[in-house]
């Protein structure tokens, strides 16, 4: 019996020390509960924070102009009338055309990178394309505008203007002098810039394929094309689109290299050789120079605009995924 | 070797026959000297315990190796009188070895695409004809009953052993010469594997069958040969009733009584 309640007050003892140990790693829990949530509240917090100033900064401009600053294309700081049509238009141009273009090259990039490169280059490709990624927006500014877009100027429009004189529609498209700087040079460089990054997003979920069901795709004979358009791509869909999707929310907001490329010209061309503008590269090129109230409340209302779009195409990018989601069932 | 003069008496074709084959990943060496025939219209079954390289010898056969690298076999496979290994059209070789997977792989587009792709893929057929392939491949994986309504239904709506049917409906459907399971059933359930199995000696009317299983019941049920491998090396080989009633190898003995693997 003396036996059996020693064993009795060990145990009680054990899980007192037990019930001790517990206590403190609760409070610990507490407390961390409390910093992850709190670190979540604070993302809500900024963006509301960043939102409201922008809508305070920008209310006197939608007051002055009304609706009509988002339909208008006239921007003059003398006579203090502006409108934001002309940067609305040079964003989403600009950003569409560098993504018809990075697109395609960044899933063929990572359809090579996965599929068919030799091991050795695999290594120094994948390498290449993060240190593009890496390089800093101003140095794809300077290099655009000191030498890519006198090659452009030089070689490329004329050929593009030449090509298409005689065809209806292409004409407009691709008509005027060849400037060098305009929407396309900097499409191009936005390309260019979004690219590692479509790439890099690409080929992680390429690589999320099971190799068994690419075995099995190659087991019925199929060629690496039909593998990579029937299997690949439809696998890793939603993680393409959300790569492309990433690629785009940077190429909207993207100010320095497109600045130095675009031409800063408030217009709307119907040519894409023109130069034009976008909502970053005016807020950047006029910030300092902004004189008056209006003028100041006029590139934060833009500030806001931008932020819209960016909403409305992250919004754009869930309902597809959803879309998706659902008609492929499962 | 008796056993194999003996069956070639019998009158029986070899469809492929495997001399001195030897395996690598990287400098492994995974097979050592594997020689064996497949013969045509049977069933050959591959027995032993995991990693005796019963798998890498089905691989080597439709060349699935050759998507890896420092992967390398040595030696002869020939089939219809060509050395596969020295093959350099491997769609084509993979259109006429076809290959069913260990897990139900269906591709992601509907249950008639799945089918209907490989068939376009290399024939020129009307729709009429194509929707009729389609529907005699499910006929013959016993599919055609449970999803002739829903033809245009993802693939991957159908539960794990109808998916496994899918993908033997996808390969018969493109008429390969030979057909290779590696461990068809190992993601099955008791009824859907009695099905695969029924499904595997029909299909061994019209095509030359391996297949590579952990279940010794299962050799002994589909297949009229059986290999049993260990560590690499073919210990025996011969008429499936035979290996598991009088083996001639202790080795055998042990692994089919269940003395280890």
């Amino acid at each position: 019996m003396a036996f059996l309640a020693d064993a009795n007050s060990q145990a009680t003892a054990a899980a007192a020390a037990r019930r001790k140990v517990l206590e403190g790693l609760r409070t610990t829990d507490v407390f961390f509960r409390g910093l992850t949530v709190s670190s979540a509240y604070f993302v809500l917090i900024l963006l509301g924070a960043i939102f409201a100033s922008l809508v305070v900064g920008g209310y006197l401009a939608f007051a002055t102009f009304g609706f009509r600053f988002l339909t208008t294309e006239v921007w003059n700081p003398v006579t203090e009338q502006f409108g934001a049509l002309a940067p609305i238009y040079g964003t989403i141009v600009t950003s569409l055309i560098a993504m018809l273009v990075a697109v395609p090259i960044s899933i063929g990039i990572a359809v090579f990178l996965t599929e068919l490169c030799p091991m050795g280059l695999r290594r120094p490709i994948g390498i290449a394309i993060e240190l593009l990624a890496g390089v800093p927006s101003i140095i794809y500014g300077i290099w655009g505008l000191f030498f890519f877009a006198p090659v452009i100027q030089r070689y490329v429009q004329p050929e593009l203007i030449a090509a298409f004189k005689n065809v209806p529609v292409l004409n407009q498209l691709f008509a005027g002098p060849p400037y060098g700087i305009g929407i396309l040079t900097s499409a191009l460089i936005l390309a260019m810039m979004v690219l590692p990054f479509i790439t890099a997003v690409c080929r992680d979920v390429f690589e999320t394929v099971p190799p068994v069901l690419k075995e099995a795709a190659y087991g019925m004979g199929w060629t690496t094309r039909e593998v990579v358009r029937n299997v690949v791509i439809p696998y890793t869909r939603v993680g393409i689109i959300g790569g492309v999707m990433l690629g785009l929310g940077r190429a909207l907001g993207e100010t320095m290299a497109v600045t130095f490329v675009i031409g800063n010209a408030h217009r709307i061309s119907g040519s894409i050789l023109a130069p034009g503008t976008t909502i970053s590269a005016t807020i950047a090129n006029e910030f300092t120079e902004a004189v008056g109230d209006v003028y100041t409340s006029s590139l934060i209302a833009l500030g806001l605009i931008l932020f819209f779009i960016t909403f409305i195409v992250l919004a754009l990018a869930r309902l597809m995924l959803m879309r998706i989601e659902k008609k492929a069932g499962a | 070797m008796n056993l194999m003069s003996k069956d070639v008496d019998t009158g029986l074709t070899e469809k492929i026959t495997v001399s001195n084959l030897k395996f690598f990943y990287g400098s492994t060496l995974a097979l050592k000297n594997i020689s064996l025939p497949l013969y045509e219209r049977q069933v050959t079954a591959f027995i032993g315990p995991s990693g005796c390289g019963k798998s890498t010898l089905l691989r080597v056969l439709n060349r699935m190796y050759d998507l890896y690298p420092n992967q390398r076999a040595e030696g002869q496979v020939m089939f219809d009188g060509e050395n596969v290994l020295d093959m350099t059209d491997l769609n084509l070789l993979r259109s006429r070895i076809g290959m069913v997977f260990q897990k139900p792989t269906p591709f992601p587009m509907t249950i008639y695409e799945n089918i209907a792709f490989g068939i376009r893929l290399y024939e020129r057929l009307p729709k009429s004809e194509v929707d009729g392939r389609v529907e005699s491949a499910l006929e013959k994986a016993a599919l055609w009953k449970e999803v002739k309504d829903k033809l245009h239904s993802s693939g991957l709506s159908l539960s794990g052993g109808q998916q496994q049917r899918l993908c033997i409906a996808r390969t018969v459907a493109i008429r390969p010469e030979v057909i290779l399971f590696d461990e068809p059933c190992s993601a099955l359930d008791p009824i859907s594997t009695a099905k695969v199995e029924e499904l595997i000696d029909e299909l061994k009317n019209e095509f030359t069958i391996a297949i590579v299983t952990h279940n010794m019941q299962q050799a002994a049920r589909v297949s009229q040969r059986t290999a049993f491998m260990y560590l690499g090396e073919l210990v025996e080989f011969g008429v499936t009733q035979k290996l598991f009633t009088n083996p001639s190898d202790k080795r055998t003995q042990d692994y089919i009584t269940g003395r280890f693997g």
